[in-house]
């Protein structure tokens, strides 16, 4: 810097400075920038579990390798050079590169999923590195799953769950069915129900689920500080929830509602006793802003066994306008007021209960939308939408799902019914789907002034992976071309709706 | 001036030099490079104007376009010059259903629709991968979205035997549907029940 300040006049030193700030500045900008964020990996063990952070690095999750060989064996030796690492472990050595995918085990190549990569200092391995390379090193069985962040190193079978959610007059009930016994205690977390499972490792089949529903907004799995356990995000503050184990702890009841007024003073009646049942009643919890348990009691109790539930999509929606009408009118719009429409008439025939897919104006995947009505063990799906159907208004067309990929539309249901992957169960469904889109398509005859079309099928996208009895009815004309009037119209909308009520209540009843 | 002042010198020189040339082709890249598509766009229209031209003897293809009253296609002959690759008479077929019906019909392809790429695969499966323009011609809604895309589908599998299905792209990707209701989401297989006349 002194020979800087001698040789150079005070104009060209500035000068310098500010084009070398200017070139480091463009470089920092434009220098690649990695995606890092820091998670949790869970080792679980036949008598023990361990924590090891995990780092993502591209989108790819990365473990620090010394750590994991730490925690299955014992390291014996180390030989670090610049790019290249040699670890002996137990009778085995391995050699690793930096930003190599390739790992030498004694005298095999094995190829990772990922570069092997050096971060702060630490030699980071993407996870398939547990299944590509440590079930090699140890004697033990290593169960991983790809994209998940836990591993089950020696003899150890991991239970898993599914979940169901029943909507309720006044409530919600989830019921978790279990693989294997748990034991349950809950506590309330910033405005969370998070109920630890006990001891036994669990892999979940989904780590998330989430629900448009007014009591519950979704429930995740967490094991990411090596305890399993469910957290429960109400939708509104407030609520009261009543978790139950059944069944000898393998059916974990939670029901959620809002309170009663004036709050409930009795306490909830203990569950009927059956000597083989472990059967704990956890108590009432309601979520605060602070960990703790606030006793509340006096859980809604049903009446009599659930009702139907009946599904209603309403087509598009947020970013997805769907049709336009000359006059303005947008599909997402009118499907939404005529779907609300619809739930309205089938609550009124106090013969179902409703699901809502898309409550608003939201961005709703397909898969979301199926969710939805699958985790509600929905007995009838219907999406609504409008379009052009060609000729005058008002018209309604009624689809059942067509497989892209089947040759010929069948009514007896798929190509293999014992092989049909989860994302296609619509297939399983074709037969009922058909009935389903008989019955309204014939009630519907009796709408004076409404063109009614045929039921037919059609490969819509939202029908592919519902696991229910399925129909998309749609509306028209409405098209840049015309105006959405008749289709806007309220005693049109009332009596579309009634009459779909109706039918399903036929079906339902048997009658069809 | 002394030996260290002279090092110094020829290092800065070294770093402005590198820094010169490295805003040059920042520069380069981001004022004068033209975008990446617009070549492959125009190496697109390129080989569609060439299969226009024809090359074979004449032939008659047949294309379906979506009626415009009731849930059918409706089939219309048109005199071809089919070309030697079986992907390039997909090309043809693609451009043929993009000029557009010479009867009332509905468009299954706008008519700024490019023809990106096709492949064929040994099992019958064709990869179109088409411009984004496609949707703009579709009119809105369940009927005419399937329609749209079983004339597309029809039109191929009738008029190239060796395909058997088509797996639509668009711009590059796998699409979930075109607008929000057609099932893109796997290689569709022509459905012939469609067709006016047919069983």
């Amino acid at each position: 810097m002194q020979s800087l300040n001698r040789h150079l006049p005070g104009s060209w030193r500035k000068l310098l400075l500010s084009l070398a700030l200017l070139i480091s500045g463009l470089g920092l900008l434009l220098w690649p920038a990695r995606t890092l964020r820091s998670d949790n990996f869970v080792f679980y063990f036949p008598t023990s579990r361990r924590v090891i952070p995990l780092e993502v690095i591209d989108s790819v999750q990365y473990l620090p390798l010394l750590p994991v060989l730490n925690l299955v064996g014992t390291l014996n030796g180390l030989t670090e050079r610049r790019n290249n690492l040699k670890v002996a472990f137990g009778d085995s050595h391995i050699e690793l590169h930096d930003g190599d995918p390739r790992v030498r085990l004694d005298k095999k190549t094995l190829i990772l999923a990922a570069p092997v990569r050096v971060s702060n200092g630490k030699w980071m391995v993407p996870s398939d590195f547990l299944t590509t390379v440590l079930a090699r090193l140890t004697s033990q069985d290593v169960e991983y799953q790809i994209g998940t962040n836990r591993v089950f190193i020696g003899n150890i079978k991991p239970g898993s769950f599914t979940v169901r959610m029943e909507q309720e007059s006044s409530g919600a009930r989830l019921t978790f069915q279990f693989t294997d016994k748990v034991t349950v205690h809950t506590e309330s977390t910033n405005g969370k129900w998070v109920m630890f499972l006990g001891d036994h490792p669990i892999q979940p089949l989904e780590q998330s689920f989430h629900f448009q529903n007014p009591y519950i907004s979704d429930v995740r799995f967490d094991d990411q500080d090596g305890l399993p356990k469910l957290v429960i995000t109400p939708s509104a503050a407030g609520m009261n929830f009543y978790p139950e184990l059944l069944e000898g702890g393998k059916v974990l009841q939670a029901e959620v509602s809002k309170p009663a007024q004036p709050p409930p003073q009795t306490p909830k009646a203990p569950p009927p006793a059956t000597p083989s049942s472990t059967a704990t009643t956890a108590p009432p919890v309601a979520p605060g802003p602070a960990t703790g348990t606030a006793a509340q009691t006096g859980p809604a109790t049903p009446a009599g066994p659930p009702l139907p539930v009946v599904a209603l999509d309403a087509g598009h929606g947020g970013e997805d306008n769907g049709a336009r009408s000359r006059d303005g009118v947008l599909e997402k719009e009118l499907v939404a007021q005529l779907v609300e429409r619809v739930r309205q008439a089938l609550l009124t025939t106090g013969k179902f209960r409703v699901v809502m897919t898309r409550t608003g104006d939201a961005n709703v995947t397909f898969e979301q939308r199926a969710v939805a009505a699958n985790v509600a063990g929905a007995a009838y799906f219907l999406t609504f939408h409008a379009g052009d159907l060609g000729g005058a208004s008002p018209q309604v067309a009624i689809y059942t799902y067509q497989s892209p990929g089947l040759a010929s539309p069948s009514s007896e249901g798929g190509a293999n019914p014992f092989f049909v992957a989860w994302d296609r169960i619509q297939e399983n469904h074709i037969g009922q789907s058909g009935k389903l889109a008989q019955t309204i398509e014939q009630d519907l005859a009796v709408l004076a002034g409404v063109t009614v079309d045929p039921a037919t099928a059609a490969p819509e996208r939202t029908l592919r992976s519902v696991n229910a009895p399925a129909v998309a009815i749609e509306i028209g004309s409405l098209s840049p071309d015309v105006d959405a009037g008749p289709l806007t119209d309220a005693a049109f909308q009332l009596h579309l709706s009634s009459i779909v009520a109706e039918a399903l209540s036929a079906l339902q009843a048997g009658g069809a | 001036m002394s030996r260290r002042a002279k090092i110094f010198w020829i290092a800065v020189l070294v770093v402005f030099a590198g820094g010169l040339f490295y805003l040059r082709s920042l520069a380069r890249r981001v004022f004068f490079e033209p975008p990446p598509h617009s070549d492959e766009s125009a190496k697109a229209r390129l080989s569609e104007a060439v299969l226009q031209s024809g090359a074979g003897p004449n032939e008659t293809a047949v294309l379906f376009f979506p009626s415009l009253i009731g849930r059918a296609l409706v089939a219309e002959s048109r005199p071809i010059k089919w070309a030697p690759s079986e992907a390039d008479r997909v090309r043809q077929v693609l451009l043929a259903l993009a000029e557009g019906p010479s009867q009332r019909l509905g468009h299954p392809l706008a008519a700024a629709t490019t023809v990106r790429a096709v492949f064929l695969t040994l099992d019958g499966t064709a990869y179109v991968d088409l411009s984004s323009d496609l949707v703009s011609g579709i009119y809105p809604g369940i009927e005419a979205e399937s329609l749209a895309v079983y004339s597309i589908v029809n039109s191929i599998t009738t008029n190239i035997p060796a395909v058997k299905r088509v797996k639509i792209l668009i711009q590059g990707q796998e699409v979930d549907t075109l607008e929000g209701h057609a099932d893109l989401t796997e290689a569709i297989v022509p459905d012939p029940t469609l067709v006016k006349g047919n069983p």
